[in-house]
């Protein structure tokens, strides 16, 4: 992607496609993404979460700004991938309710700082 | 661990040992029964709290398809909250079609009808040609309305036949402490699932399926060679059906993830911070590494609490062989991005943990559809899936042929 993510995280903008706005988003690019890929990620954004956490928490939650809110997205997107390469060793739940089952609604904050 | 291995039917000694007839899961008439003599009487979890219909003309509708209504919940111009049958009075049309916003009043699509947001008839298009309309009875038919400790409630009989209160019987007490007002929805999610409501519940009244079902996504808290099963320590069954099951979990090396996650807030196998003292809440106290407690408000919504978070959930019958099961996760709002991103952590654990709970429910209900089985055995940690049992077949009774 050509937009580049914000300093000090530009060396992130190869992700950039992961950076979903909503929780339903995320769940379904999980499900669908090839395992290579979500490990690749994992890996990669494992040691930024923190960073990210702390560079974000300069603002309140509703203050973030446009440019940086695809940081925070991603370090959602980053717990998604975590349950596929610590617990499943694939992208979706091994032996569950399929995913077209289910509906992801919104809680407070994702509704806030997606206003 | 505990030499007593089976402690709870010596504390429930009239719930008996023996199987359990599969006919309340399996039986379309049974489930007809249940429709009238539990789903109609009782008190209806909104899933719902008063605070999230904060201003005047704020609405939630919900659609409850076992007792074929549907029902708005709106905070009238007055500051009060009131609950409505969703149907216009002029023909029966169904008056709102959203499931929340805010207005004024609401006006039906068919003829153009208006009631305000106490639900009266404000406005009748071309009135003059009605004959002898009384409008001051033609506001929206009333369903009562009631809250505890800010979850809104409501009762589709005609008179209740219980207050909401009693009806949450020893909860009043034993929830008392737990801080809700201090937290909001942090997510929340729908499941369809085509098997009986009860089936569908009982994968979730007892840990004893963990080591099995949940193998996988709570690996960590399952490697105690003294306690493979997580047998309960403390299960409370109350005599109108409401239930209590506290669930522990051994102490666990974190992963990666829930290390940062845990480092930013509660997760939820992990809780507040450690310290059971941090959790104002229930019985937790007398459990040995106590996690959350499941409360379960008969007939089918829970209220479950742990440190640092709560979930509210329902297991909707929609037919003898269709659930749905909803979900409502709370915790404290963030105010950082660092608690929001360790809150999606729990989210998702709890979100895809559900779904492996989910798993079994369709061919479980289908193997007991085939009447390969006629009774189900259940152990002294299950007692409350007995428990439960024994409540629908008391308020129903037992067909032709069963037992």
């Amino acid at each position: 992607m050509s937009n580049p993510l914000p300093e000090p995280f530009t060396h992130l903008t190869p992700y950039r496609a992961w950076a979903l706005p909503t929780e339903d988003a995320r769940m379904r690019q999980r499900i669908d993404a090839p395992m290579s890929e979500i490990t690749a990620y994992y890996k990669a954004l494992l040691p930024e979460i923190e960073p990210i956490a702390k560079h974000l928490d300069q603002w309140p939650l509703a203050e973030i700004p446009a440019q940086q809110k695809p940081l925070l997205y991603m370090a959602m997107m980053f717990m998604e991938t975590a349950m596929c390469v610590e617990f499943f060793y694939e992208p979706d739940v091994p032996e569950a309710l399929g995913a077209e089952h289910i509906d992801v609604f919104a809680g407070r904050a994702e509704e806030l700082v997606n206003a | 661990m505990n030499s007593n291995t089976r402690p709870f039917a010596e504390q429930y000694p009239d719930i008996g040992t023996g199987p359990v007839s599969t006919v309340p899961a399996v039986d379309p008439a049974f489930f007809e029964q249940e429709r009238e003599k539990i789903f109609r009487k009782m008190w209806v979890n909104m899933i719902l709290r008063e605070e999230d219909l904060p201003n005047p003309g704020d609405y939630f509708v919900r659609d409850i398809e076992v007792l074929d209504a549907s029902v708005i919940v709106v905070r009238g111009d007055d500051g009060k909250l009131r609950a409505r049958h969703n149907v216009c009075t002029h023909r029966g049309n169904r008056l709102v079609r959203d499931e929340s916003g805010s207005c004024k009043g609401f006006q039906c699509d068919f003829h153009g009808w208006v009631f305000d947001n106490q639900g009266k008839l404000a406005f009748v298009t071309d009135e003059q040609r009605f004959h002898d309309l009384d409008k001051s009875n033609l506001g929206l038919a009333k369903v009562h309305l009631d809250t505890w400790r800010g979850f809104v409630f409501v009762n589709l009989e005609q008179t209740p036949s219980q207050s909401l209160e009693d009806s949450m019987a020893e909860f009043n007490q034993d929830l008392k402490p737990f801080p809700f007002e201090n937290m909001v929805l942090a997510g929340r999610y729908r499941y369809e699932t085509k098997a009986n409501w009860k089936t569908t519940m009982n994968a979730f009244q007892e840990s004893y399926h963990a080591a099995f079902v949940h193998k996988r996504s709570v690996r960590q808290c399952l490697d105690d060679p003294s306690d493979p099963y997580l047998a309960a320590q403390r299960i409370k069954l109350q005599e109108n059906g409401n239930q209590s099951i506290s669930v522990h979990l051994p102490p666990h090396d974190l992963t990666p993830t829930e290390m940062i996650a845990y480092s930013m807030g509660a997760t939820f196998t992990q809780g507040g911070d450690g310290n059971v003292n941090a959790f104002p809440g229930t019985a937790q106290e007398k459990i040995k590494n106590w996690a959350f407690d499941l409360n379960i408000m008969f007939p089918f919504s829970r209220i479950n609490v742990g440190a640092g978070w709560y979930y509210v959930d329902a297991f909707w019958p929609i037919a003898h062989d269709r659930t749905v099961y909803e979900l409502a996760f709370y915790f404290p709002m963030p105010t950082s991005a660092g608690a929001m991103i360790s809150q999606e952590y729990s989210k998702i654990v709890l979100r895809d943990l559900s779904r492996e709970d989910l798993f079994t429910n369709e061919v479980t209900h289908n193997a007991l559809r085939s009447g390969a089985i006629t009774s189900i055995q259940l152990s002294d940690q299950e007692i409350a899936v007995r428990h439960q049992y024994e409540k629908v077949t008391e308020f129903c009774g037992l067909g032709e042929g069963a037992k």
